[in-house]
């Protein structure tokens, strides 16, 4: 068998991210190139070959490789995906386009809907219906199955998705279709929507049908080519995809439901906030990551980050709610928002006042201070005038950054209109671009129930500690963690994360009619189905954790809340304890509780996942051991004017150190500003650990 | 005019009290029981100063009741003033005249205490599940009929409540877990709106918020008034016709005049009140007439009581858009949803390129059946679907959406589940959406057995059978409304009735208007629209005829 090293993989837009692990020599290396496009495994290949022989080690020596992928999100998003047909009950082939029928812009009169991955022309209808309970209204027309399926074929699908009526209850109809087109044509990739999504409510499961026919053919190849490429280098370890709700899954299940792969690299952020958080022993986090284009927050309690079960995936517009196609998938659930370093600040013209973001200057052409020829002033840009950067230790001084230009930039391009100094109008992008990410932080605690008050703020991503102190401030956190390496820590994700899956059924009754025969049934499928793929993922059968629950509601509500199930096996004694479970998350969300209206549960799901890796972060790339700071650097901070600030080295500080604020922590990707007031220390961990009211 | 606040400044208090009004939201959509404010969106959250003035509302919801919202909480000021309000305290009403237009909607206005000083008012509006009375229908020819009906009452004085008064109204509605679980969310929404503030005015120092309002008045005032004055001067005029209750059509008269920075909307010459429920107060009036206004001239910056300082609108006291007491106004809707069709005809002579043709789903078409389930449990369900958008200048309509109201529609697998009911289909209408050179929103068809063990209650709220989506500017109407039983009769359109199990009812639901002459359709989106099925015959498109 193969040897002790992991490596994560991340591929992004620009760059493929690589970080080499390997406990038997307590070693952490990190490689960064960019990512081919046409062949993102060349980039792996090349990264994979690369940061093992910086490392001394060969393909022999890995134990496994854990992949992140943008490609899925990118295909929806590019529109680039298979040529799809859709076959449909009768009657309903406009599902998909009908949609929830709602403006997600209350005042834009010309707004676009998100253009549907199938065409109508390619939407299909077959006589056959379900009843609520799984009875035959109309049996399955066989013969409609096997002539719409020859014509889309005949029109050059190349993959085909079936979503039934109720097929959540009864997959039959499904099954039986899926037998007809397989016989015909076996070599075609179908999706059923009943087993990619098997969730009440048409239009999401359907869509979530079509997206993962949209993807599969793609990525089936790409996956392909790349188990085949890494053989080739002599690499016979494990490959895992990571899956969007933040486990670890083996290829096979990727290639048949790549759907799940749709927030894959995100995910990863998530889990390396809740690695640090159990590391350092904090159950209430708010995980912050800020990069060039958005920053996200994730809420992480007890370790774990927070899940939902949809996803709005190609949105018309990026960062606007109801604007995309609804994916009914498990994943992290996070926010991201236009908040980035690339961020433009502009003045609007109807108000006259100053936004910044969601349009972003990208890595094209970039921040004014790039002096790539942007001009419109950035996130960034403010951030180097208000002395937060260091203009000539810039990615640890591999690209040096203009101050004229920014200057000039903000003071013809904003502060004229606002009749402000150019400093003032530097200060105010801070002060509205993070007034943003705390107003959206804020939101989507208090869609939870949650106050960011008491909560610890990690932060990374390159401009995260930039702002995290100030975002802090606002959301009046007292405490913040900075990990060492802030800038390439989601990549940790990658490596300790737990192989983990999510299964689900719908079964709609209230709870004094269930059939309790059948909700175990469905939780053996589950059980069965988490069993056989966490298998696949190479995890010991014997570890093997099962987290049943239900999403239920009170009759007449149009909202289910998530409740954990005692056991994999429930009676008819099990009511009142199911009915308590019911009212303690109730009043765990809502605040009260409603006794005397009756119950129903609708969706039944099962978690399963095997214990995640521990790594110790290594500490190669250290500096000799220094309390003594570099430089001085003069630094605005909004109510304190400009303050001479002492400038740490990040690799200098070793754990137990500590300084008081204000004071600027450099490290190579990314700069932490500890303002008036914090004060900082060193855990055993290297993390900066900044008490705002020191 | 910005109050000593620099622009940087007022930029981010902005977007704070924006903020707490979207919290507010969220805290009333996250507590309400009922599946009507969640699912169709039916509400909205207002923070206003001392003078009952808005400064920021929620996102998303309805923009009417943000807008009708500051004129209720006047009318509490003048019954209520403002030294007799305490902490704690929370006024509500139902009344049409005084609110939204028609009784199901409760309005909850509770003040907002700084260091010990009334500094301002949160209020929020909800679509109550149930308010006794006819259920939702169109056909009552007194408010009385339509429900139980309550003045401007203190729910809760100085955080005490009255018992008394909130037995009283629950004893009179179908569901009252439900109603008093959604009155409970909206005291919720608006103690988070009142506390989040108090926290604001600590964070910044300041010591009340008027200063600051009057500041984002003045910002919001002046953007709508600087879009107004790009608008040529001058007096445009418009009529538009609607099934109204026979044998009176609903007929529409506008005239816009636009002179430099303001507007006025006059509806003289509208057909009078009607003793039917299709009749909309001057609140909703005032507001389904400004929102398009606000849509087509400034649509970017956010709104507050400045942004519509600049547009006066009139309706003649006794008619349809401004009836006397006791009028039935239960549908207020089918009347008030027609004004921005009636605003932007007689724009799009001036302003071509800022406003679209007549919405399908302008009126909202509503079926809501009631009765007893296989179980014997009472349920009562509508059936949440919408015609298509008129076209616009540059794009073709939206399928399904309506406009200007923002209900949307849920799941049929959902709906089926809490109903003894099967929709056989939901699809898109063929040649629905109005022909021109951008096509009208398509509208869809929805099929509907019953198969309850008994009959059935259905009750029909709907218009444009007889008055389609009209075309602009060359365009042509969208296909008009059609309700028909499977047995071929059609059932009147604004009705109560009964339904036998095994009936099928077939609700099509009406395009939207086209945009331009549909001879100067691109031939490629014709062949497009042929091969998806959205138009079966290019002839009959192209035809002028």
């Amino acid at each position: 068998m193969a040897g002790t090293a992991r490596i994560g993989v991340d591929v992004g837009g620009t760059f493929t991210d690589l970080v080499l692990h390997d406990p038997a020599r307590d070693l952490v290396h990190t490689g960064k190139l960019l990512t081919t496009p046409d062949d993102p495994s060349e980039a792996i290949i090349e990264g994979t070959l690369r940061v093992l022989q910086e490392a001394g080690l060969t393909p022999a020596d890995l134990h496994s490789i854990v992949h992140g992928t943008t490609l899925v999100t990118n295909t929806v998003i590019e529109r680039t995906g298979a040529k799809v047909g859709l076959l449909t009950t009768a009657g309903f082939r406009d599902s998909i386009e009908i949609a929830k029928e709602i403006r997600y812009d209350l005042y834009d009169l010309f707004l676009e809907a998100p253009p549907t991955l199938v065409p109508r022309h390619l939407r299909r209808e077959i006589p056959e219906r379900l009843d609520v309970h799984g009875t035959t209204l109309l049996p399955l027309d066989e013969e409609a199955v096997a002539r719409e399926a020859t014509a889309l074929v005949a029109e050059g699908c190349e993959a085909l998705a079936i979503g039934f009526l109720h097929s959540y209850r009864d997959a039959r109809h499904e099954l039986r279709a899926r037998e007809v087109v397989r016989a015909l044509f076996p070599d075609l990739a179908i999706t059923l929507s009943a087993e990619v999504a098997p969730e009440i409510r048409e239009f999401e499961r359907t869509s979530t049908a079509c997206a993962n026919a949209y993807v599969q053919p793609r990525m089936k190849k790409y996956l392909d080519k790349l188990e085949a490429d890494l053989a080739r280098i002599g690499f016979d370890g494990r490959l895992y995809v990571m899956l969007s709700g933040g486990g670890i899954a083996a290829v096979r299940e990727a290639k048949e439901f790549p759907i799940r792969l749709i927030e894959s690299g995100p995910a990863a952020g998530a889990m390396a906030a809740a690695f640090l958080a159990k590391l350092a022993g904090l159950d209430r986090v708010v995980s912050y990551d800020m990069g060039g284009t958005t920053a996200k927050m994730c809420l992480v309690e007890d370790g774990a980050p927070d899940h939902k079960f949809d996803f709005e995936a190609g949105r018309v517009r990026r960062f606007v709610k109801g604007s995309g196609l609804p994916l009914k998938v498990s994943v992290v659930d996070m926010i991201e928002i236009g908040a980035g370093g690339g961020s433009i600040a502009r003045i609007e013209p109807g108000s006259g006042l100053m936004k910044v973001g969601p349009r972003s200057a990208g890595a094209k052409p970039g921040p004014v201070c790039y002096g790539r020829g942007g001009t419109e002033p950035c996130v960034t840009d403010a951030d180097l005038m208000l002395g937060r950067l260091d203009a000539r230790y810039f990615l640890g001084g591999e690209m040096a950054l203009d101050g004229g230009l920014v200057q000039r930039a903000f003071a013809t391009g904003v502060a004229e209109k606002l009749g402000v100094t150019a400093l003032d109008a530097a200060l105010g992008v801070q002060r509205i671009v993070d007034e943003t990410m705390a107003a959206a932080t804020r939101m989507h605690l208090a869609e939870k129930g949650r106050d960011p008050r008491g909560y610890t703020l990690i932060a990374f991503g390159g401009a995260g500690p930039v702002h995290a102190w100030n975002l802090a401030r606002l959301l009046k956190i007292e405490r913040m963690l900075v990990p060492l390496g802030a800038g390439v820590a989601s990549a940790l994700g990658f490596l300790v994360a737990p192989p983990a899956t999510d299964m689900v059924r719908s079964y709609v009754a209230r709870l004094e009619r269930l059939d309790f025969g059948h909700v175990n049934a469905l939780f053996a499928a589950m059980a069965a189905e988490g069993r056989k793929l966490l298998e696949e993922a190479g995890a010991d059968p014997a570890t093997l954790v099962f987290k049943p629950a239900a999403d239920m509601r009170h009759v007449g509500q149009g909202f289910e809340i998530p409740v954990p199930l005692p056991g994999l096996e429930i009676g008819a004694a099990d009511l009142p304890a199911l009915q308590e479970a019911f009212f303690t998350s109730y009043l765990k969300t809502f605040g009260r509780v409603v006794r005397d209206t009756p119950i129903e549960a609708l969706t039944w799901r099962l978690a399963v996942s095997a214990p995640g890796l521990d790594i110790r972060i290594g500490a190669a790339t250290l500096a000799p051991a220094s309390l003594a700071p570099r430089g001085q650097r003069s630094v605005t901070f909004e109510g304190h004017g400009t303050l001479e600030v002492p400038v740490y080295d990040r690799y200098a500080l070793r754990p137990g150190m500590e300084f008081a604020g204000p004071a600027l922590v450099e490290e190579r990707e990314s700069t932490c500003v500890v303002g008036p007031g914090a004060r900082c220390h060193v855990d055993a961990h290297l993390n900066l650990v900044v008490e705002l009211n020191g | 005019m910005d109050e000593g606040f620099d622009a940087i400044t007022l930029e981010i208090y902005w977007s704070r009290l924006i903020s707490i009004a979207d919290e507010a939201a969220a805290a009333l959509l996250r507590t309400a029981f009922s599946t009507i404010v969640r699912e169709s969106n039916d509400f909205g959250t207002v923070l206003m100063d001392v003078n009952g003035d808005s400064i920021s509302e929620n996102t998303g919801g309805i923009a009417s009741f943000s807008c009708i919202l500051p004129r209720t909480t006047k009318h509490f000021l003048a019954k209520f003033p403002a030294e007799s309000w305490q902490p704690g305290d929370c006024v509500i009403t139902n009344d049409p005249w005084l609110a939204t237009g028609h009784l199901p909607d409760i309005t909850a206005v509770s003040p907002i205490f700084h260091k010990g000083r009334l500094v301002g008012f949160s209020g929020s509006i909800a679509h109550s599940p149930d308010v006794g009375g006819s259920l939702w229908s169109a056909d009552c020819r007194e408010v009385f009929e339509e429900g139980i009906r309550i003045p401007p009452t203190r729910l809760i004085r100085a955080g005490v409540r009255n018992q008394e008064i909130l037995d009283f109204f629950l004893a009179n509605v179908r569901v009252p877990d439900q109603v008093s679980g959604d009155l409970e969310a909206q005291i919720t929404a608006n103690e988070v709106c009142a506390a989040r503030v108090d926290e604001f005015l600590g964070d910044t120092g300041l010591s009340d918020l008027q200063g600051l309002s009057r500041a984002l008045q003045a910002r919001a005032d002046l953007a709508m008034r600087r879009a107004i004055s790009a608008v040529p001067d001058g007096v445009y005029r418009a009529t538009l016709d609607a099934d109204g209750f026979e044998p009176d059509v609903t007929h529409i008269v506008v005239a816009v005049t636009v002179a430099g920075e303001s507007m006025v909307i006059d509806f003289e010459g509208t057909s009078k009140q009607i003793d039917r429920g299709i009749n909309c107060v001057m609140n909703y009036t005032h507001a389904y007439s400004v929102y398009p206004v606000k849509c087509a001239l400034d649509p970017f910056t956010p709104r507050n009581e400045g942004s519509y300082r600049a547009i006066e609108v009139r309706a003649p006291e006794g008619s349809i858009l401004n009836p006397r007491f006791p009028a039935a106004v239960g549908s207020r809707q089918l009347t008030g949803h027609l004004l921005a069709g009636a605003i932007y005809k007689a724009l799009a002579a001036v302003i071509p390129k800022q406003v679209i043709a007549e919405c399908g789903g302008a009126p909202t078409m509503r079926c809501l059946f009631s009765g007893q389930d296989q179980h014997g449990d009472r349920f009562s369900q509508v059936l949440f679907a919408s015609g298509g958008m008129g076209a616009a200048p540059h794009k073709d309509g939206m399928a399904t959406t309506a406009f200007p109201t923002n209900a949307g529609a849920g799941s049929i697998e959902a709906f089926e589940n809490v109903a003894p009911l099967v929709v056989w289909s939901k699809q898109l209408r063929p040649d629905s959406g109005g022909p021109g050179q951008f096509r009208g929103g398509m509208g869809q068809e929805a099929v509907i057995e019953v198969r309850s063990p008994g009959p059935l209650r259905l009750s029909l709220i709907s218009d444009r059978r007889d008055h389609p989506a009209q075309g602009v500017l060359g365009g042509k109407p969208g296909a008009a409304a059609e309700i028909v039983f499977s047995d071929g009769t059609r059932p009147h359109p604004k009705s109560r009735t009964t339904i036998e199990p095994g009936m099928k009812l077939h609700m099509r639901y009406a395009g939207g208007g086209g945009y331009g002459p549909p001879s100067a359709r691109d031939p490629a989106a014709l062949a497009a629209d042929i091969r998806d099925g959205y138009v079966t015959d290019a002839a009959a498109y192209q035809g002028d005829a």
